[in-house]
């Protein structure tokens, strides 16, 4: 029972963390909370599926050609909603993140319907349902390994992009202090367009994964995701991607243990608690760093 | 001259306001949707201390106004108490649950404090939904009294044949009744802006450095501006529960809170009577939409498609809304723009 929940939650956790580097990216960036990111998420599941139905493509070519997508989408959500507002109030590009996210969520269900529907089954090897190893008393689906297999292997690569490449550092220069990077001549406005592409290809990995895990796709599952994902980048430290990465998997792995042994009602309940304390009791998160306000 | 054509315009809208229910051709449902209107008028006054005043973002308004309905659904179904006592007993308990949110997160800065409201809001849709026990979860809390006026006990006393009991039946009383709390509101508001109060929440908006070196205890004044917003909108809550007789969870979710701050930022962050504009438009405009959006074939719910993309609209070209607080009015004032502009060259 413990095993198998450890196990479950663990998938769920890799998932979050998935979704959660987006927003702890963007917010190293640009200070943002990109609500829209959820939707992002969602329509990934969408795209995805329409591409397997309308075109007949296989699932491992769906998954890059979703990333690219959604890479496209996020990069057009800065350009037409957030680069406008670099120097408003922070209140106004919040509030747009929002109304980005409403417009959004409600396109898709004028697009494809709101009632709930089934991933293609057809497109996926049926070998993912069975089991693969069995530990103790839980048993490991190939379609969990596979989900850790991709979900570690993105988190590697992000890690390298980020560490190795000069794009990643300038990403990183520009989190520490945007107009000393710009005078050091990095081009700000690509940049961040990359931040968004990076995150919105990593979220788009996340919503197959989830449409395929729970077998059902529908217009507001990027939502709750999305606050759960983004409930993992406060715990892990809002800004630091290892951080984003850790909190996602404790979430997760507190999600399943809460669910399975507090009360499975509740289950949404323990994220939002979770993120209240963390942020009454160590706004800073697992790894972030607390900043000290200079007058 | 401008003055008092304003002051005409504002009477005569008033005038008819009063009068239009009484009129042979009123339509019930255009009255159930000015009722509809002015609980709105109220839940955005009161959201507007919050972001308006003070400067903070909420995006939970909606738990509070979902903990004065069911406070007050609940008081009317287990206890009968009469409105009276109830609307004052909601406005408490909202402001108790504003203090116990307030107190240990309003030292955080903006995003942090947007999300721990709107972890709130979210928590108590939860506890609604899922303590079938006390609000009997998703079936909703039905068979809510309407507001009930008894006097009997004092006409009994002056003569045994009269009978002062009145029951609210149908919108008509209800849009007095709603009118009566616009008013109070708008005049409480009015009060708080111009008192102690209200400057100290314009300084820590304005700069909340500049105001706690000014001696403002940045912590207690928010704490009250929250606190006072949560009671405001548990008073809502309160007339919604005892108006529409019926409760349920999905009447408090996150997308009444953004419809809300919509509302308020399209009258303006801090000016509470923009607020009263902008609910009455975004009211007006869903129940619109309710009528064309199945004319072409949506379902109904994509009316918060146009309500997404008039806030990113109104974010991108009129960020401080269609009618600005005073204060950034007065930056236009030509002898400052002078000064400023010799300041600036010397």
């Amino acid at each position: 029972m413990f095993e198998q929940q450890l196990i479950n939650g663990l998938t769920l956790g890799m998932i979050y963390a998935l979704i959660a580097v987006g927003y702890t990216m963007v917010y190293g960036v640009i200070q943002l909370i990109n609500f829209a990111h959820g939707e992002i998420f969602m329509l990934a599941a969408f795209l995805a599926v329409t591409f397997i139905t309308v075109f007949g493509l296989p699932i491992y070519v769906v998954i890059i050609l979703t990333m690219g997508c959604c890479a496209l989408i996020g990069v057009l959500l800065d350009i037409f909603a957030y680069r406008p507002l670099r120097q408003s109030p922070r209140l106004a590009a919040l509030i747009t993140a929002i109304g980005m996210s409403i417009f959004l969520q409600n396109l898709a269900m004028i697009i494809w319907g709101s009632r709930p529907k089934p991933f293609v089954q057809s497109a996926l090897p049926p070998f993912l349902r069975t089991t693969a190893l069995t530990v103790g008393d839980a048993s490991i689906s190939w379609l969990q390994l596979f989900i850790f297999g991709i979900a570690s292997l993105l988190m590697i690569i992000l890690f390298l992009i980020i560490n190795k490449t000069r794009v990643g550092t300038a990403m990183r220069a520009l989190s520490q202090n945007r107009t000393s990077a710009a005078l050091m001549g990095i081009n700000v406005n690509r940049v961040i367009s990359f931040t968004f592409a990076l995150g919105s290809s990593m979220g788009a990995v996340a919503g197959i994964m989830v449409a395929i895990y729970y077998n059902t796709l529908y217009p507001t599952m990027g939502y709750v995701a999305g606050v759960k994902a983004f409930a993992a980048a406060v715990l892990g430290g809002i800004g630091s991607v290892p951080g984003a990465m850790i909190g996602g998997i404790v979430l997760g792995i507190a999600e399943a243990l809460g669910a399975g042994y507090i009360s499975s009602l509740y289950r949404d309940g323990i994220a939002y608690a979770v993120m209240i304390a963390v942020i009454i009791f160590r706004p800073s998160g697992i790894l972030g760093k607390s900043t000290v306000e200079k007058v | 001259m401008n003055l008092t054509m304003k002051h005409a315009l504002k009477y005569f809208v008033l005038a008819a306001a009063l009068i239009y229910p009484m009129l042979s051709f009123t339509n019930e449902y255009v009255l159930h949707v000015m009722v509809l209107i002015m609980v709105y008028m109220v839940l955005a006054m009161g959201l507007n201390i919050v972001p308006g005043f003070c400067g903070l973002l909420d995006l939970g308004y909606v738990g509070f106004y979902g903990i004065g309905a069911y406070t007050a659904g609940l008081l009317t179904i287990h206890f009968g108490l009469s409105f009276w006592v109830i609307i004052p007993l909601a406005a408490l308990n909202g402001a108790i649950w504003g203090v116990l949110l307030g107190a240990p997160t309003l030292r955080l800065t903006g995003d942090y404090f947007a999300i721990v409201t709107f972890g709130f809001s979210e928590l108590v849709v939860l506890f609604l939904t899922n303590e079938i026990w006390l609000t009997r979860g998703p079936l909703g809390l039905p068979g809510i009294d309407p507001v009930i006026i008894d006097f009997s006990w004092l006409s009994t006393l002056i003569n045994p044949q009269w009978n002062w009991y009145w029951e609210f039946i149908g919108p008509q009383p209800y849009f007095y009744l709603g009118m009566f709390m616009v008013a109070m509101v708008y005049v409480i508001m009015g009060r708080m802006e111009d008192s102690r109060l209200g400057r100290a929440w314009f300084a820590i908006r304005e700069d909340s450095i500049a105001a706690s070196s000014c001696g403002i205890n940045l912590l207690t004044y928010k704490v009250i501006g929250f606190a006072i917003s949560a009671a405001i909108g548990a008073v809502a809550g309160a007339f919604l529960a005892r108006w529409t007789m019926f409760l349920s969870p999905d009447m408090f979710k996150f997308w009444e809170s953004f419809l809300i701050l919509c509302m308020v930022v399209l009258g303006g962050l801090g000016n509470f009577k923009g607020s009263l504009v902008g609910a009455a438009i975004l009211i007006a405009l869903g129940e619109v939409l309710r009528i064309i959006l199945p004319a072409l074939n949506l379902p109904t719910e994509t009316r918060f498609l146009a309500y997404g993309l008039i806030m990113v609209l109104m974010m991108r070209f009129k960020p401080m809304g269609f009618f600005p607080s005073i204060a950034t009015q007065s930056q236009k004032n030509p002898i400052l723009i002078k000064l400023k502009k010799e300041l600036g060259s010397s």
